[in-house]
């Protein structure tokens, strides 16, 4: 049932003891970092005190892109990952061989807390490479000494055909990408509940609803476990569901954690909904202190009933910036805006629209034909249609729809614009 | 120069409505229209009587409209008289990047609309051959 059980099972008061001297140690790691050299706190006696330590930012990463917040030489580094994006700065993360040992760890604990075990197959969906979705959960289930299938995101009948053939019975998946490959079973006159072995689920990436979740569950036939994880901290891994898919554990031996009022930054009690905010505790390459992630969600009152006093939160309500998660990949709209305006032909005006398509997300950017330069002919129109379209992939990953439509047909709004239409299902 | 009237527009109810209503409030008279679609948007072109006009008008309306030269080319209005005009490009090499024409008096004079990549060579071709070429003037009167 525990992959480590003494730290898992820890009581509430020896989290908290462990908690503070860990994070002394983050605080006297993270002084040898740039950006945390002038760090007001050098130490503290009770969590209380850590309230002090101001918040980093993901701006803060941007601004001090690539090495601010690495403290040990690149001879110590084994591996970073990245965010999309190369107009603005990606956030890019290092680990030494220990980090990638503690991940590992973290990654694992989570797949014995759900019930794999070395007899399963787990075939992981999600895109390897700088996206932390593959590699990561690849470590952690060879951790376990489960068979691992590698087999990346893409091509639905090859996913079924490995799924048949070598008796898959786990899977991580894009929720959204679970249903539509749903669909492909069907055509293939399948039934995942009959025709395979799937018996888990680990689905994450994106947000998604506890309705999404059952579909899932019914249509194949498993049960489906929400995972949480961003690339700042290592990524997938930080927390999963336990078997009562009663909230989030996050593992508080590596993560002291904090909801906080994202307007004011003041911690709020558990219960309430504010933005998670997170310290890495054995972070070795790039520690972070007090990491606003943007995301919404609350802290879950009570013991959970499996026994792990690891702090719980509910599933991400959203975020606190403008930060769009297309098919699980981040992207910002001024990362989208910054393509939009350099190109020929573009007025100034633009929206975003998210909706769902054959349960995928699609991604459409109406940008407004700049009146002053349209010369009159469809194929230079069409021309740069396909201009924003190429250059907008290269630099989002995600492929968008682009609509030209007529100057001043977009609203316009006072001061900041809002220029995302989330139409999604929700 | 005679031009034509080239306009972007949404493919979409109202919008070729839209830009309807903004010549019809100026009193400008339509000649012909020709319409291109790439899906989601097309490209109206517009032969009207008073083209600065119309041109100004749309302009300031926001709409994205350009001039666009032409040749505006006079012809029989019989079988085969479209055949005997493209003979004549055609032998020249002359490409049409856009056509569309009108009946000028019916079954006595058509018109025919061209935009073509080689102009100064279209032109003299076709005034070599006696065809009469429609003025800015002329258009505006028939």
């Amino acid at each position: 049932m525990y992959w480590e059980k003494p730290i898992e099972t820890m009581d509430e008061k020896t989290i908290k003891e462990r908690q503070l001297q860990l994070i002394n140690e983050t605080l006297a790691k993270a002084q040898e970092a740039p950006f945390y050299r002038n760090l007001p706190i050098k130490q503290i006696k009770t969590l209380q005190e850590f309230n002090e330590v101001p918040f980093t930012r993901k701006q803060d990463l941007r601004d001090h892109f690539p090495f601010g917040f690495l403290r040990k030489n690149l001879r110590e580094t084994v591996r970073l990952h990245s965010s999309s994006g190369t107009t603005g700065n990606p956030t890019v993360v290092f680990h030494t061989k220990a980090d990638i040992k503690n991940w590992t760890n973290q990654v694992a604990r989570c797949l014995y807390m759900i019930g794999v075990r070395r007899e399963d197959v787990f075939q992981n969906t999600m895109s390897y490479g700088l996206f932390t979705g593959g590699l990561g959960l690849q470590y952690g289930a060879e951790e376990l000494g489960a068979l691992t299938i590698p087999i990346g995101p893409g091509n639905s009948r090859r996913q079924i055909w490995f799924m048949q053939t070598f008796g898959t019975t786990v899977v991580h998946i894009l929720p959204s990408y679970a249903l539509r490959l749903y669909t492909v079973f069907e055509e293939m006159n399948l039934d995942p509940k009959k025709d395979t072995k799937l018996r888990i689920f680990i689905i994450g990436s994106e947000p998604h609803s506890e309705k999404m979740r059952d579909q899932i569950e019914r249509l194949f036939g498993v049960k489906a476990y929400n995972s949480y994880g961003l690339s700042e901290m290592c990524g997938p891994g930080v927390g999963f569901e336990c078997p009562y898919q009663d909230g989030i554990h996050l593992w508080e031996d590596y993560y002291y954690v904090e909801v906080i009022d994202p307007e004011t930054g003041e911690p709020l009690p558990p219960g309430e909904e504010g933005e998670l905010v997170l310290t890495s505790l054995q972070k070795e390459a790039m520690p972070l202190l007090r990491y606003r992630t943007g995301d919404l969600t609350r802290i879950i009152p009570g013991k959970c009933r499996c026994g792990r006093n690891h702090v719980r939160i509910d599933r991400i309500k959203g975020r606190a910036d403008d930060m769009l998660i297309i098919n699980g990949v981040n992207l910002f709209p001024m990362q989208i805006e910054q393509i939009i305006m350099k190109i020929p032909g573009v007025g100034k005006n633009y929206l975003l629209e998210v909706k769902t398509e054959n349960y995928m997300d699609k991604l459409y950017v109406k940008v407004e034909v700049d009146r002053e330069i349209f010369e009159g002919t469809l194929s230079a129109l069409t021309s740069l249609q396909n201009k924003i379209t190429e250059e907008l992939k290269a630099e989002i990953i995600v492929t968008p729809v682009v609509q030209l439509v007529e100057p001043g047909s977009l609203p316009v709004w006072e001061g900041k614009a809002k220029r995302v239409r989330d139409l999604r299902e929700k | 120069m005679t031009y034509h009237l080239s306009i972007f527009m949404e493919n979409q109810p109202g919008k070729l409505e839209k830009i309807a209503k903004i010549l019809a409030d100026h009193n400008i008279n339509i000649r012909a229209i020709s319409l291109a679609s790439a899906g989601e948007f097309g490209v109206a072109k517009l032969l009207v009587d008073k083209g600065e006009e119309a041109f100004q008008a749309l302009k300031e309306q926001n709409i994205a409209v350009s001039k666009r030269k032409i040749l505006v080319i006079l012809l029989p209005d019989i079988p085969g008289a479209m055949y005997n005009l493209l003979v004549v490009l055609s032998e020249k090499n002359i490409n049409l990047e856009d056509c569309y024409g009108f009946v000028v008096e019916s079954k006595k004079r058509a018109a025919l609309v061209i935009e073509a990549e080689k102009y100064p060579q279209a032109e003299s071709a076709l005034r070599a051959k006696g065809y009469k070429l429609l003025s800015e003037q002329e258009l505006s009167e028939i």
